[in-house]
Formats: C-alpha cells, structure tokens, sequence
C-alpha cells in the first residue's frame, strides 16, 4: 500500500514538474513548441484541409501565407492569466509565430517567437494592452522583475501545450466529420397508459 | 474508513475543479496605494487631486474590482476605500457622509455582437488623460485637466466598431460624478476614437448639458492621445475645453505627456501642463503652468514613483510661501508606492 502511494505521489511531482516546465530553445535561442505528428495513410491534401478548418474556425489565428505554400505560417496569440482557485485575472498576452508543414502521411508543427505584451486595468476595470510594443520571452529583465517573468514564460508553455493538443485533435479526422448528435431522450406524457 | 474519507474528499476536490473549468473565471484584481509628500514652502500648496497631506506618509486607496462575463453579457463592480477615494474624488452615499466607500465603477454590458456593446452604469468618464486609480496614471500627482475635469458619468451608452480603427460611442449622461441625477438625465456625450497607425490612439470627446443648480449649459470638448513612438519612447497629449453658457466660466488646457523607459524596469515621464480658468461673469481669467518629472521602478507588481513638480501660476495668490505670504510658484516632492494585483 505504502510502494502504491509512494508511486502515485512520484506520478504527481513529475506531472507537476512538467506542466511547469519552460519551452526549450530552439537553434536560434528562441522558445519553442515542436512536435511530428504521424496520421498514416492520410494524404497531405487532407491534412492542409483540415488544418485550413482548423484556422477558419479560430479567431486567435490568422494565416499568413497562401493555403497552397507547404509551410503555413499564421500569427496568434495567447492570454495569460494569473489563476488562484475559481478566481483569475488576466496578465499580460502573448503573441506568437505558429508554422505547419505538411507532408504525406504526417506534419509537424512548431510554435515560437513568443513575445509578451503586459495588460494594465483601464478606466472602465477592464484590462487592456498596456503598450503596443511587445517583449520576445527570451529577453530576461533585470532582477527586480525576474519572478513574475519566469512565470510568464512556464504559463506561456502551459498555454503552448494545451494548444498543441487542441491543433493535433482539429487535425484527426473526427473532427471534420463530427458523429451526429445522438436524440436527446424524451418522455411522452399524452399517449401514455397509465 | 480513513481511506473512503480521503477518497471522498479528492472526488469532491475533482468535481469542484472541473465546474471551476466550465465555469467562466471572477475576475479580482486592483491596488494598493501610499506616498509621501514635501512642498518646498512647508504647506500644502498645489491643489490638485489626491496626495495633498504635507510632511506625511499618507495613505492613497484600497481599490478592487470585480470582473465577470458569461457569454455576452458582463458586470464591473469597482470600490475604492481610503481618502483617495472616499475624500479626493466624490462625495458618495447620499452626499452627506464622505466617510465610507467610493464607487469607482458600477456598470452591466451586453454585446449584441462583436461591433456593437451597450453599456449601463456609473462608469469612469470617457473624458481625459488620466484617471483616478494610481495604476493608470505615470504620473502620482495629477495634473489640472484631470481635477477639473469629469471623474465620473453615470449613464447608458452604446458603442460601435467602424472597423479595428474606428469606433464610435454615445451615450445619455447624468450630472458629472453624481450617483443619481436630480434634474433628469441631463447630458449626452459621444466619443470617435481612431487608432490610423500601430501604436497611436486617439480619442475625440464631447459632453454637454445643463447641471443641476448651473447657471448654463456646460459643454467639454476633449482630446485625448497617446503614441508609442519607438520601443522606449511614448508621447501623450490631452487638450480640453469646458464652458458654460451664460458667463458660469470653465477652463481650458493642454498637457504633453513624454516617457521613455530606460530598461523594461525604470522609466522617466515628464508631463507639462498649462491651465486656465475662465473668469466668471466679470472675473478675469487665471492660468497655471505646471512641469512634474516622474520616475516609475517596477518591480513585479510593485512601482515606485520619485516625483518632482513646479508650478507657476498668473497670480500672486495662487500658492503660498514658507511665511504664508502669497506666492506665484509652488513646487513638492513626492514618493509614491504603488501595488497593483
């Protein structure tokens, strides 16, 4: 009993440890999100296809380049919000640069040139953009600011890794031909015996 | 039994965390805020709003705010407690107790889509550069423009986007800074903003109409814009007029506003401000020109504010010296702290 608790606590320091986890850097010392995801026997064409309704249907994301380039580029962003049990408010968000390329029977994705615009409360209680100017992740300020910047960059890989898993799950077949919604069950009331 | 006691508590610490996942968050936020203040002449001297106690470490406000949006529709409820808001902006209550909470904002809106919000409420006003909560200002001491200005409007207005570079808003005001509105909805006020370039806003304000007691129809005009010129460097400008019909006065004043911050945790702002008061009836006018020069440290939600200022008014009256004889200049020091969550 004790060996079994002892596992399920290790399960959860590393589970804690990875969800807090910054991104790795990439070739060029930017952050970066990359995975290769294999779909055997699905052609490239239908990949693009699924991947361009996956972009139509997001707000957060506008594709720069034409749909027929092999690499898609779009530009997106995140909100990152300061969270304490059911109560959060957002602080800051963080634009970001998503790549696609396709090939058949896989793709792979990447996203980087992560940068961070701080939000401030405005007249109104809401909070807004507080510069138009925005800050790449990688660039650590000084000391007096080092904390609150670490954690913008381990929610930035939390926020990374939940999109990737909404990307990857948009680009599975099920979610172009979704099953149909089963019949809510009713009761008949009129042409009951009773 | 210990075991099922364990269970039970991680099921129901489950459950409670996915409704919180459904559920769309509260939002909380706001901010603390204290200073220091020395004129130079030993006596409370420039009138403007907040930090006006002399030789003291005074407190500022308690401000928090709620946030919440559910679909379309969404509420800000916004309290200040301290003498920033219970005595340096309203009066509150019924008027008669200047000694309890402020309310900052109190509004519901409803997006009836994307474009098009209507908003109800006593909201911060449209109009100016600056605003009350510490958190919005670069600046601790405020200028003239804003003292004189609206703080608040309560009133029901609607808002539409042109495009992501234009937008209009309208809206039915009551009397400026007031809960209820003794003489009927009285005001309407509009506001054009335009954003032509990245970085550059620009807001065109109106709000007229006839106050309870006034002696004519008060009409500001304001314009209201800030640019990020480069990574470092903002510019901020305000410029306004106010009159009222039938000799009541009013004023008019420009301010620029000029920061650069230096490292992403210090920054430098200057504001120059010039002011005039519109004499009443047979009264001349008066007009003040002001210079501050603040420092903003940030560190985490934490900035503190060194500031300097100098005024220099029309008349000799205007301030005081050391003596308590009248003066033309003023100038303080200030140190402010301020929190922000």
């Amino acid at each position: 009993m004790k060996r079994g608790w002892f596992v399920v606590l290790m399960f959860c320091t590393v589970a804690g440890f990875a969800q807090d986890a910054e991104l790795p850097f990439d070739e060029r010392g930017k952050f970066i999100y990359y995975e290769v995801v294999v779909q055997k026997d699905v052609p490239a064409v239908t990949l693009k296809e699924r991947a361009a309704k996956f972009f139509s249907s997001s707000k957060e994301l506008k594709l720069k380049t034409a749909p027929q380039d092999s690499l898609w580029m779009s530009r997106g962003k995140m909100v990152i919000n300061k969270t304490a049990f059911v109560l959060s408010r957002p602080s800051g968000e963080v634009g970001y640069h998503l790549y696609v390329d396709f090939k058949e029977g896989k793709y792979r994705f990447w996203l980087t040139d992560f940068s961070f615009i701080s939000y401030q409360r405005d007249r109104y209680g809401s909070f807004v953009p507080e510069t138009t100017v925005a800050i790449p992740l990688e660039n650590k300020p000084g000391k007096l600011n080092a904390g609150e910047w670490t954690a913008y960059s381990k929610a930035t890989a939390r926020e990374a890794r939940l999109f990737a898993e909404r990307f990857k799950k948009g680009m599975l077949e099920s979610a172009i031909n979704p099953p149909t919604a089963k019949a809510v069950p009713s009761v008949d009331t009129k042409n009951q015996k009773w | 039994m210990k075991l099922k006691s364990i269970f039970t508590t991680a099921s129901l610490s489950v459950a409670s965390f996915s409704y919180a996942q459904e559920a769309a968050p509260l939002q909380i936020s706001g901010s603390v805020d204290t200073y220091y203040k020395y004129d130079f002449a030993k006596v409370p001297n420039i009138g403007t709003s907040f930090a006006n106690d002399q030789n003291s470490i005074s407190l500022g406000m308690i401000d928090l705010a709620l946030k919440k949006t559910t679909g379309k529709a969404s509420f800000v409820g916004e309290l200040s407690f301290g003498p920033r808001g219970q005595y340096g902006s309203l009066l509150n209550g019924d008027g008669t107790d200047d000694n309890s909470f402020h309310i900052q904002n109190l509004y519901a809106s409803y997006a009836f889509t994307d474009k098009f919000t209507v908003t109800a409420g006593y909201m911060g006003t449209f109009i100016g550069y600056e605003v009350i909560a510490p958190t919005g200002n670069f600046n601790y001491s405020t200028s003239y423009l804003f003292t004189n200005g609206p703080f608040q409007n309560a009133g029901i207005k609607g808002a539409y986007a042109f495009s992501n570079k234009v937008s209009l808003m309208v809206g039915l005001f009551n009397d400026w800074n007031v809960y209820k509105d003794l003489n009927g909805v009285s005001h309407i006020g509009a506001q054009l903003t335009v954003s032509p370039v990245e970085g550059w806003t620009a807001y065109l304000n109106v709000l007229s109409g006839k106050s309870a007691g006034a002696v004519g129809t008060g009409t500001v005009l304001d314009l209201t814009t800030s640019y990020q010129v480069t990574e470092k460097v903002k510019l901020g400008l305000n410029a306004a007029d106010y009159s009222v019909t039938n000799d009541g006065g009013g004023y008019s004043g420009a301010a620029l506003y000029v920061q650069n911050a230096f490292t992403s945790a210090f920054s430098l702002g200057l504001r120059g401000e010039y002011f005039n008061w519109k004499g009443v009836a047979e009264e001349s006018d008066k007009h003040v020109a002001a210079v501050t020069l603040s420092g903003n440290v940030k560190a985490g939600g934490l900035t503190f504010i060194p500031e300097v200022r100098f005024d220099n008014g029309s008349s000799s009256d205007m301030f005081k010296k050391k003596n308590l004889n009248p003066s033309k200049n003023a100038s303080q020091f200030a140190l402010a702290v301020v929190y922000a969550f």
